[in-house]
């Protein structure tokens, strides 16, 4: 990286110095050229999804930065394939074979219109508004992590203090907003519940 | 952290800060980062009254009264700069360098494994365990995420295995997405 000086240090470890010094030959902000196709810095298109589009894209709007990128992401790719091929004579063996096998695949950037389908068996809370300020926390998919509906609706309605009912398959609404708390609280009732599968849908229409 | 983020459906709701809080948030920042004292007005101006926008799951922003996107909240409530403000400010955070084979995973928003550090390509700052780092790559001028180091750099080098690095935010993630707030 070419943004931040090495200081004073290198002298006897190639480990960055910490902190990083702003270097005094540079004037910030530094101005990152981002690009308009995949919206990462250009640097990065390669791991775009659509490079071809990217490159189309740089060589339009700026025909010099276009130029040095392409020059440079060649000689990157070339060197990286040598890299690789040292590793795998110096290391050599089937454990290495197979690591390179996993580093080669899958992964991909996501375009920005990608989005994600919402996993099976998420808890999702939302909240409903009933009047003008009064709320009802709603809360859909414990059922399909095994938890009785009927003791957790219960549960809850001890907890707040407040109506809490079992309305549907696998939904219960509890009187006021406690959106936020059953955030905390259920994975601390029900440790199974992963933190991540609990979806905060915020306000929804009912 | 931002993997599901999205603008449309996580933002719940933004206020001013109150002129107390900006002052304690500037403070603690600069607790942390002393390094960052001459740049920092620069960074977050004294006098800009800060937006805070709350998002789903805890989630905290600040921006810039122009919508941009200084920082993001922890649960914890420690601030830490968006990737677009490190792009300008890259010396904010120590870096931890991933070697080029690394890059495709961070970037599909993976963790960082230790050896992905620790080879020819990678490079590393001495930092402790729950250190939050830059990530920068081999060969590339700009950062591509944030991150909290799983244990400290000692640890990554002598097991060189595992996740060395917890992935918070990372290019192309909802927040990198998000640009700016209205
Ligand atoms: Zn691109």
């Amino acid at each position: 990286m070419a943004a931040v000086a090495d200081a004073n240090t290198e002298v006897n470890s190639r480990d960055f110095p910490n902190p990083i010094l702003p270097r005094t030959d540079i004037t910030y902000p530094i101005n990152v050229l981002y690009c308009g196709v995949c919206s990462l810095p250009t640097e990065y298109c390669d791991y775009s999804p659509e490079p071809e589009k990217c490159k189309e894209w740089l060589r339009q709007s700026l025909p010099d930065q276009f130029k040095a990128v392409s020059a440079g992401g060649a000689d990157d790719a070339a060197a990286a394939s040598a890299k690789d091929g040292e590793e795998g004579d110096q290391d050599g063996g089937d454990d290495d074979r197979k690591k390179k096998q996993t580093r080669g695949g899958k992964a991909r950037v996501k375009l920005p219109a990608a989005e994600e389908k919402k996993k099976p068996g998420a808890i999702k809370l939302s909240i409903a508004s009933r009047g003008k300020k009064k709320y009802v926390t709603v809360v859909t998919g414990l059922g399909s992590h095994g938890i009785d509906l009927k003791v957790a609706a219960k549960f809850f309605g001890q907890k707040f203090a407040c109506g809490s009912s079992l309305t549907g398959d696998d939904e219960i609404v509890i009187q006021g907003d406690v959106k936020d708390d059953l955030l905390d609280l259920i994975p601390e009732k029900w440790p199974d519940v992963d933190e991540d599968q609990i979806e905060d849908l915020g306000e929804q229409k009912r | 952290m931002f993997k599901k983020f999205s603008e449309k459906d996580s933002v719940s709701q933004s206020s001013q800060l109150k002129s107390s809080v900006i002052r304690n948030l500037r403070h603690n920042f600069l607790q942390q980062y002393p390094h960052v004292e001459p740049y920092f007005d620069e960074i977050w101006p004294k006098r800009d009254n800060v937006k805070l926008v709350k998002c789903q799951d805890h989630i905290e922003l600040i921006a810039s009264q122009t919508g941009d996107i200084l920082f993001f909240k922890q649960r914890d409530g420690t601030l830490l700069p968006t990737l677009r403000l490190v792009h300008k400010y890259p010396f904010i955070l120590p870096w931890m360098q991933v070697d080029k084979g690394a890059i495709k995973f961070v970037l599909s928003g993976a963790n960082v494994m230790c050896p992905g550090m620790t080879s020819p390509g990678g490079k590393m700052s001495v930092v402790a365990k729950d250190t939050p780092v830059l990530l920068v790559a081999e060969g590339k001028d700009h950062a591509l995420g944030i991150g909290m180091m799983k244990m400290s750099t000692e640890e990554v080098r002598k097991t060189n295995k595992g996740i060395g690095v917890d992935l918070i935010h990372f290019l192309n993630d909802g927040l990198w997405q998000m640009k700016s707030v209205k």
